[in-house]
């Protein structure tokens, strides 16, 4: 027996830790939203490129989109252009969009919009390791002496790349130094700004490279900002060059990266492009079927979600039975309330779906009261048994058919259009009571008629609790451990909480 | 808290709730392919009778309808019977017929039956509404008990009855099962019969309990239950505690009857006999398991002969201070 036990302590185990490791596994490393409503923040993000096209010139306009694998899902591209190609392309770890048409008259607008969230992301993918040392540019007479005027102290007060590349930052952006000025040469735009940090990182041997960047926040006519990277050898580093901030923040996207101008044009004039963010709601769960359109991998592999939705439905009704079975055996065992058998309060409670609780309730009353009437009456006739119960499940459908013509002509369709599922189970239950009365009584069978009701009505608010479907269906793991309960139970052996009013009279307050 | 307070309370006292019982008790002892010797009256009687156990005599089985008509005949010589369901439980089905009167029948309680309803009786068995599960069944006819005059003055209008609970062939507990007027001539407690607690050394009745209650006093005569000498004592503990030979089930309630005539008769067995006999004991029968199981833990699990299994029984379980019987009519 003690070995038994230790067993099934073990399976229990097992199965728990199975089950909540899936759990686990699902929520921490799969990102699966633990509520149905738990929702994202989804940053769109528009471009419009607009220009004046030159008439007669072949069309060439070509602007740098954000890589894909930015930190970033993209749920959705897209390019739109009335009559112009487009072609996407890869060009030094930057990706290029060319909208090109052979003529076209007046102002033109390209729009490039571009959907995206942070979860189910995968970490940003940096252009593989950087460069670690360059080539100083040639420098010559006042500008070389105003380089290395500052360059010295940086030197001295700097112990690395990154804390030199902060130190040459902050005195860039001090205009009190002549040397700052000549270098800047009276242009203090932060790209010059950023052209004279990297010009001085360049005489110093140190690798930079501007990248331009977006903020994701509700926004219009957005410009990138401009911010400088380094590679220090393990990692890339980012700059703003304009206060020395150190380490790209989570809202910014990396747009592009290099010298070169967004946009590029050829046989158009007066271009413009206006950036806006905007931020919209979005489910997980409508996240991740929409990422599955895209042949994206996602959670819904592999889960219950890849099922056509039909059988979704079932499923999400299916996977709740145990749950219900589970409230029984724990009504049974642990409260010792009586109950006919353990399936048949589920089965209730799954007939209660459909006609809804209070109608339900009150049809199981109703129907059974009746139908034990006629079971009485017809005792009388000293009837046989299988012969009395036929003739009462007759009645009981007849009285049902009954029922909902009246609901229908009184116009209580909905409550009372019983289908057959609910039917099939009160008969059956019916008869289930009835042999209870034969077998043990009137008071016996209204006991456990009240038990069975009950229970049925708990599984049945248990059952259709949204969260707890929704978490059961898509943490189908929640079943095993729903199964380790039940092996403990097996081995429970402790009072019922009715057994503590039974044998209440052989305690010192109960006895006399 | 309440609940907590009672829960130690009962523990302490070693009491044995429905989960221990199931689980401990009838799951560990019992082995299930055993259940249907116990379960059909019938075979249990077989059995007895071949062990040389005294049962009531059977006078005939019915298993169809067409032997309904049969019934005339098989109770021709005798003016008295019982008829039972052979796989009812909890005494539910059983009908007793005391005397005939003009070709009809006199129940228990006294009411006319007719023959017709007799029958349907029958037919009622047969169909199974008695049976667990439903099953078809048989009809037994056996011989109707004599209750002893011992008993006449603390139960009403059926025989009274002893349940032995037997752990391994040691009788732990025992309760005289006496009827009331609610329970219609039924010795079972969830009809709403009596159970009185029996000192297992001397076989002298102690306390009962009714519904759940303890009381001291039948509720129909108001005599008090307890302090009665229950005859041939050491035959019926004997008896118990063959059945667990009998049958081999280690968690057994075995039932006997008082006959007149006839002495201590095995009515039938119980694989998994109620909980209530504590509280007519007013003692936790988990405890007294325990005491038995201690006891076979020592012994390696051997099995001892009856009588040092009964003297064993007797030094552990018997009751320090017996209730004094109740002054002479």
């Amino acid at each position: 027996m003690r070995s038994v036990k230790l067993h099934a302590r073990l399976l229990a185990a097992f199965l728990l830790l199975l089950g909540v490791g899936s759990i686990a596994y699902q929520i921490l490393v799969q990102k699966v939203p633990l509520t149905e409503s738990e929702s994202d923040p989804v940053w769109v993000v528009d471009a419009q490129v607009s220009f004046q096209a030159r008439e007669n010139t072949p069309i060439k306009a070509r602007m740098y989109v954000p890589p894909l694998e930015s930190g970033f899902t993209a749920l959705n591209e897209s390019f739109i252009s009335n009559n112009y190609g487009v072609n996407v392309n890869r060009e030094n770890g930057n990706r290029v969009v060319t909208w090109s048409a052979r003529r076209a008259e007046g102002r033109q607008n390209l729009y490039y919009r571009l959907m995206l969230t942070s979860r189910f992301a995968e970490p940003a993918s940096v252009p593989e390791d950087g460069p670690q040392f360059r080539a100083a540019p040639p420098l010559e007479g006042p500008e070389r002496l105003a380089a290395d005027a500052l360059l010295a102290p940086i030197r001295q007060h700097s112990a690395d790349v990154e804390t030199f590349v902060s130190e040459t930052i902050k005195r860039v952006n001090n205009m009190e130094s002549d040397n700052v000025r000549l270098l800047l040469a009276g242009d203090r735009s932060p790209e010059n700004r950023a052209r004279v940090v990297d010009l001085l990182l360049a005489v110093a041997h140190i690798p930079a490279e501007p990248v331009h960047t977006l903020e994701l926040n509700e926004s219009r006519d957005q410009q990138p900002e401009l911010w400088l990277r380094t590679y220090n050898g393990k990692s890339w580093l980012y700059f703003n060059p304009l206060d020395g901030r150190q380490g790209l923040p989570d809202d910014r996207l990396v747009w592009w990266s290099g010298d070169k101008p967004l946009l590029a044009l050829e046989g158009a004039r007066n271009a413009d492009v206006d950036f806006g963010v905007h931020r919209n709601e979005m489910s997980a769960l409508q996240l991740a079927q929409s990422l599955r359109f895209q042949d994206q991998s996602s959670f819904i592999d592999y889960s219950l979600y890849e099922l056509p939705v039909p059988s979704q439905q079932l499923f999400r009704i299916l996977m709740m039975i145990p749950v219900g079975v589970l409230l029984v055996l724990l009504i049974r065992s642990l409260v010792g309330m009586e109950t006919l058998g353990t399936f048949t309060p589920v089965l209730i409670a799954l007939a209660f779906r459909e006609t809804e609780v209070i109608w339900g309730v009150l049809l199981f009353t109703f129907i059974t009261a009746i139908g034990l009437s006629v079971r009485g009456y017809l005792e009388h006739l000293k009837l046989q048994l299988l012969a009395r119960l036929s003739i009462v499940l007759t009645f009981v459908v007849i009285l049902m058919a009954l029922i909902s013509l009246v609901g229908y002509k009184l116009g209580l369709s909905t409550g009372l259009s019983v289908a057959l599922f609910p039917m099939v189970i009160l008969t059956m239950v019916i008869e289930r009571i009835s042999i209870v009365w034969e077998e043990r009584g009137g008071t016996q069978s209204l006991k456990v008629a009240i038990g069975t009701l009950i229970a049925a009505v708990l599984c049945h608010l248990l059952m259709v609790w949204q969260p707890l479907v929704y978490f059961v269906f898509t943490f189908p793991g929640v079943l095993l451990v729903l199964a380790a309960v039940m092996v403990l139970m097996g081995h429970y052996r402790g009072y019922r909480l009715a057994e503590l009013m039974r044998f209440r009279a052989m305690t010192d307050e109960g006895g006399r | 808290m309440f609940g907590i307070r009672t829960w130690r309370a009962l523990r302490r006292r070693g009491v044995m709730g429905i989960n221990q019982r199931n689980g401990d008790y009838v799951l560990a002892y019992n082995d299930r392919r055993l259940y249907p010797l116990v379960d059909d009256k019938i075979r249990t009687k077989k059995l007895a009778l071949d062990a040389g156990i005294q049962v009531p005599d059977m006078y005939g089985i019915i298993d169809t309808e067409q032997g309904i008509s049969k019934l005339q005949h098989i109770v021709e010589t005798h003016g008295d019977f019982v008829i039972k369901p052979a796989q009812g439980a909890g005494g539910d089905g059983i009908m007793v017929i005391s005397d005939r009167f003009e070709g009809y029948y006199r129940g228990a309680s006294g009411r006319m039956i007719s023959p017709e309803e007799l029958e349907f009786h029958i037919s009622g068995i047969i169909s199974g509404i008695y049976s667990l599960g439903g099953h078809r069944d048989r009809a037994l006819i056996e011989y109707r008990v004599r209750s002893t005059d011992l008993f006449d003055r603390i139960s009403i209008g059926g025989v009274p009855d002893v349940r032995i609970i037997v752990l391994k062939g040691y009788p732990v507990a025992a309760m005289l099962r006496l009827p009331t007027r609610q329970s219609d001539g039924k010795a079972n407690l969830h009809q709403g019969a009596i159970g009185v607690g029996v000192d297992i050394a001397t076989g002298v009745t102690l306390s009962g309990t009714w519904h759940n209650l303890k009381i001291d006093r039948h509720p129909d005569t108001a005599h008090p239950v307890a302090g009665v000498q229950i005859p041939d004592w050491e035959a019926c503990l004997e008896l118990a505690a063959r059945c667990y030979e009998l049958t081999g089930l280690g968690y057994l309630g075995v039932d006997l009857v008082m006959d007149k005539h006839k002495g201590p008769l095995m009515l039938e067995l119980n694989a998994r006999p109620g909980l209530n006999i504590q509280i007519a004991n007013d003692d936790g029968l988990l405890r007294r398991c325990r005491i038995v199981e201690d006891h076979l833990d020592g012994l390696d699990w051997k099995l001892e002969p009856v009588a040092r299994r009964l003297t064993l029984a007797k030094r552990e379980f018997a009751v320090a201070r017996l209730p004094e019987a109740p002054e002479a009519p």
